[in-house]
């Protein structure tokens, strides 16, 4: 080993706690870098890869009902490509447990392979006939539900024993959620089924006629004009929506999370890095400073400019690529934890955990960048070491009066350690700066992790329970009467039970537009609870309609502006809507009106589900129900999220440990690099008598003023972190709108105050075993 | 006396022709000034210095502190430059080379030893000789040089682990086995004791007659010049006096 490599290396054993330090923040970069890369890489190529395979639609298309002549005639439309017509609708699943509500969305597909969205077979066979099913693999899977069983579909009130031919996936669900608002997969409460076309057309008596269309496109780029031709031209069967491959709902949601990580993934490694990068470059300057003796003989040696930088600059490198290899193979390791951590949520049939290179390339890549730029920040005044005059002791800093030194007043208040303090502070500016940020960085980090520990916490109580506070959702298979809902109610008898309709329909403000469900409800409904964002309430308009934030958002519309829902019922035209008010609704986006008012949409008096409150189990009573068709309970909506929570949580230590980590890291290393600078100062305060526990004492002075500003600052760049999370997770689904409470400041400044008294505990070992009397021979090399 | 003193002058001066006639200049030093700013204050270390230093000579340059001695070894040693003047070594201005040269004469034709001997406190004895070592070529022998300066039982310890004087002779072996053309010593005794100085000093001539090296010793310690061949004495950042000793003596039977 060359011989100024032996010197670094002992060099860097020698300060082996800061470099641990160091080592700790770029590892940290790089695992999160690598290990959140690695796994979106695996599900975004296996997702598209089973997306090339089996041919996943480019547009999917709700509509009342097409005619199977038609079918032809979409084909040949301009840009289409393929079409697969289908009968889509949920049904209940009779199952052993009679309390149990489970529901399974029919698909219907071709008898042997379909063109669009073709299944993937796990299990079994592909075939499938009369009374046979094809069947979700999750769902089967959550269900304990295996090739040759029987389940039984309550198909209009009939109950249809089918036999179970294969386990299949299908990319249109790779994220199985009912519908906008469930937010997660309840595998083994909600699957999807698929069944032979003839069949369901038998049983349904819907043959020929088909309530789902999937399309494939020629030029998936005009897309629009496509929409237009096909609205003009079909409008007449009832188009309720037309949803683009992008909006489609178990791909948005991939995409949703995919970019999401893809964000955070650039943006956590380079907050490390840059630490990381900053506390090295301090180190090496400080070390060039020490160092500048060394420097001298060296020169004087014979080495040349060029080998002397490259030697503090091998140092940077050196700890950037220890914490490189160390973060890039751990990161790598957990990316496989992780992507199986997403196959709980997503499942993709074909998801290969692999070891993408140019993940690891960018990872070392970016490593190397901000190592060598720190070295070379921090040992740029190597050039400027003269071998002469480094062997001449170095001239003492100018002391300069501070700006509180001119008011006396104030001045001759202050006590001596102080003074000290003041001086300290205000000499040295980049390491305040730098005290202050690491304070501002943990405040700030702690910050959001909290506010969004408590936002994911209280998402779901806030929602299902303060703003729906039904104990169930029914759907009904058939539009009934308000008779027909008395004798409902008597039937389940529910402590209260009001009647809705709930209708999709597309809603726009000039060219924007959205999809969504409007919901019409009885005037006083004891069932929503509308909140302004003020925390306001308010009352559901007589005419009219209210509008969700996110969606008055996407529309950019405001309260006194009116919408324009498109009416596809035949027979019903188009309607502009005022917006009465815009109301605080944490998932999903809807709109609500009164639901007389809404028989402007729908024609008169008619229900296609209810609300209601028991606090009997009323499963059983409603499965055998002909006219129900899907029964969603709030109460195990919120169990499915609790489990979601485990994951959130586990979610949440680790970013509290990377914020607390940071601001420890920081305070450490610049403390220690502190009483290293100035060792003599100290040496020469204990030969005046002080003790070791006072100048530990003008240390955390110095410390806590410093940290004192970050925590002010912290606070702000806590909302910008928040406000960019809440821009990176913009999303129809569900908003991050929870507003930074008190609570959550003080519980960020109760931790970043932890994790700074222990760094500052732990430096105290530094002064207790600096040996003054050594500190005091100042010509040491 | 005043004639007696020119008498003695004009011998030394025909003696020293002499001998450049027999040997080559090594450097020649010309009008050498130098000046730096210490705070508000311009310090004149060095003023219109000229002299030569031939091959293989052992050259004493005394003089009291402050009076520019180390300016003048550190510009001979191109670690420094002169305010005006030159340095020629073997013929070349070194006083015109850029950085890159300087660093290559100082690499390959230059050793250094420093009062505090300036090891680097992580590397062991024989780490800080190699150090040196690893950048030049024609070195030499590593063992030898420290067998040569007897440091053989030390050799892996580290300086904290060594005295003053061993200290003193890993610094001596770091310099002289990079084989350069000119050893220059900045006050090689001053932080030793007497006994160790001598040692020290025997170290050096040692170096100079076996392996045939240059010396230059600064010191402000007068019975060291009796070791020289040739003694300069500055005062003040002039040279005042410059004479030959015929008989240098054995650094064993100096004493102060």
């Amino acid at each position: 080993m060359k011989k100024l490599n032996l010197r670094l290396f002992r060099m860097i054993k020698h300060s082996k706690g800061q470099n641990i330090a160091i080592l700790i923040v770029v590892i940290t970069g790089l695992f999160t870098y690598t290990a959140m890369n690695s796994a979106i890489t695996n599900l975004e190529t296996s997702l598209l890869e089973f997306y090339d395979l089996t041919n996943f639609g480019d547009v999917y298309v709700q509509m009342m009902h097409f005619p199977e002549g038609e079918v032809h005639n979409l084909e040949n439309l301009d840009n289409v490509k393929e079409v697969d017509a289908r009968i889509v609708f949920d049904a209940p699943m009779i199952t052993s447990n009679r309390d149990e509500k489970v529901s399974v969305r029919i698909v219907t597909v071709d008898k042997y392979e379909n063109r669009i969205n073709k299944l993937f077979l796990e299990k079994g066979s592909r075939a499938i006939g009369d009374r046979e099913a094809l069947i979700q693999k999750q769902f089967a899977e959550a269900r304990n539900i295996a090739v040759g069983d029987t389940i039984t579909v309550q198909i209009n009130g009939v109950r249809y024993p089918l036999l179970i031919k294969g386990l299949v996936s299908s990319p249109e669900f790779t994220y199985v959620m009912e519908d906008e608002q469930a937010l997660m997969p309840r595998p083994d409460k909600f699957g999807i089924i698929f069944l032979e076309k003839d069949f369901v057309g038998l049983i349904t008596g819907m043959k020929g006629i088909y309530n789902d269309l999937v399309l494939t496109l020629e030029d998936e780029s005009k897309y629009e004009e496509t929409e237009k031709l096909f609205k003009n031209r079909f409008d007449k069967y009832g188009i309720i929506r037309i949803i683009e491959k992008e909006d489609q709902l178990s791909n948005s949601v991939m995409f949703e999370e995919i970019n999401g990580v893809k964000q955070i993934s650039g943006f956590i490694p380079i907050v490390f890095l840059f630490v990381a990068a900053a506390i090295l470059s301090a180190m090496i300057s400080r070390n060039v400073k020490n160092d500048r003796l060394v420097i001298g003989i060296l020169k004087a040696l014979g080495y040349s400019n060029g080998q002397v930088l490259w030697h503090y600059i091998m140092y940077a490198v050196s700890i950037g690529s220890v914490g490189g290899v160390v973060g890039i193979f751990t990161g790598t390791l957990m990316s496989g934890v992780m992507t199986r951590m997403y196959l709980e949520f997503f499942y993709i049939p074909l998801l290969k955990v692999k070891i993408d290179p140019m993940n690891i390339i960018s990872a070392v890549v970016l490593t190397t960048i901000f190592c060598t730029i720190a070295g070379l920040y921090g040992a740029r005044r190597v050039l400027k070491i003269s071998p002469a005059e480094s062997m001449r002791p170095e001239v003492p800093k100018e002391g300069n009066r501070i700006l509180l030194e001119k008011i006396p007043s104030i001045w001759n208040k202050v006590t001596f350690t102080w003074k000290i303090v003041f001086r300290n502070i205000f000499r040295d500016k980049k390491k305040f700066a730098f005290i202050s940020l690491g304070a501002a960085f943990t405040v700030a980090m702690s910050l959001m992790t909290f506010w969004l520990s408590d936002l994911t916490g209280s998402m779901f109580t806030d929602h299902y329970g303060s703003f729906m506070k039904m104990d169930y959702s029914v759907k009904f298979s058939q539009p009934l009467s308000r008779n027909a809902l008395i004798d409902l109610e008597k039937i389940i008898k529910p402590d209260y039970i009001e009647g809705k309709i709930e209708m999709p329909f597309e809603i726009s403000n000039g060219r924007l537009t959205k999809a969504v469900n409007v919901i019409g409800l009885q005037q006083g409904s004891r069932f929503f609870d509308f909140k302004d964002y003020q925390g306001n309430t308010v009352d559901l308009p007589k005419t009219g309609a209210l509008l969700s934030y996110n969606l008055a958002k996407s529309l950019e519309v405001d309260v006194g502006d009116a919408v324009l829902i498109h009416n596809y019922i035949p027979g019903r035209s188009d309607v502009y809507v005022e917006v009465k008010g815009i109301i605080k609704q944490i998932l999903g986006i809807n709109v609500y009106m009164d639901i007389s008012h809404m028989e402007i949409l729908t024609g008169k008096g008619s229900y296609n589900g209810a609300y209601m409150n028991t606090k009997e189990n009323i499963g059983e009573d409603l499965n055998s129900l002909k006219s129900i068709s899907g029964v969603q309970s709030i109460g195990e909506m919120q169990d499915a999220f609790m489990e979601y929570l485990d994951l959130t949580i586990l979610a949440i230590v680790f970013m509290v440990i990377f914020s607390g980590l940071l601001g420890f890291v920081i305070i450490y290393s610049m403390t220690i690099l502190s009483i290293n600078e100035r060792s003599m100062e100290f040496s020469s305060l204990r030969v005046l008598g002080f003790t070791k526990a006072e100048i530990f004492g003008i240390i955390l002075k110095e410390n806590s003023v410093m940290s004192a500003l970050g925590f002010l600052y912290g606070l702000p760049m806590g909302k910008i972190l928040i406000d960019a999370l809440r821009t990176v997770y913009v999303s129809d689904l569900y908003t991050f709108d929870a507003p930074i409470n008190a609570k959550n400041i003080l519980y960020a400044y109760i931790f970043t105050t932890i994790c700074l008294t222990i760094a500052q505990l732990i430096t105290y070992k530094k002064i207790r075993t600096l040996n003054f009397i050594e500190a005091l021979k100042s010509r040491t090399s | 006396m005043n004639v007696m003193s020119e008498d003695y002058n004009i011998m030394t001066n025909e003696k020293q022709i002499a001998r450049s006639v027999m040997r080559n200049i090594l450097f020649k030093i010309e009008n050498l000034s130098k000046s730096y700013q210490m705070g508000e204050v311009t310090v004149e270390a060095l003023k219109d210095v000229s002299f030569e230093i031939y091959d293989g000579e052992f050259v004493v340059i005394l003089g009291p502190s402050g009076s520019g001695k180390s300016t003048l070894l550190n510009i001979i040693g191109g670690m420094d430059v002169p305010s005006s003047g030159k340095v020629y070594f073997k013929e070349q201005d070194i006083t015109d080379y850029n950085e890159k040269k300087l660093t290559n004469f100082r690499r390959k034709d230059v050793g250094f030893i420093f009062q505090f001997y300036n090891l680097l406190g992580n590397l062991t004895a024989r780490e800080n000789i190699e150090l040196a070592v690893e950048i030049c070529e024609d070195t030499l022998d590593i063992d030898e040089v420290i067998r040569a300066v007897n440091l053989q039982d030390r050799a892996n310890h580290f300086p904290s682990q060594m005295s003053g004087g061993e200290q003193q002779r890993v610094a001596i072996a770091r310099a002289a086995s990079k084989n350069p053309e000119v050893m220059l010593c900045d006050e090689p005794t001053g932080a030793l004791d007497f006994e160790t100085g001598i040692s020290i000093l025997k170290v050096l001539k040692q170096v100079n007659q076996e392996f045939k090296r240059t010396v230059i010793v600064i010191t402000h310690n007068t019975p060291v010049a009796q070791m020289a061949d040739r003694v300069l004495k500055m005062r003040s950042g002039r040279i005042i006096e410059s004479y030959t000793n015929d008989t240098p003596i054995d650094p064993e039977r100096i004493e102060w």
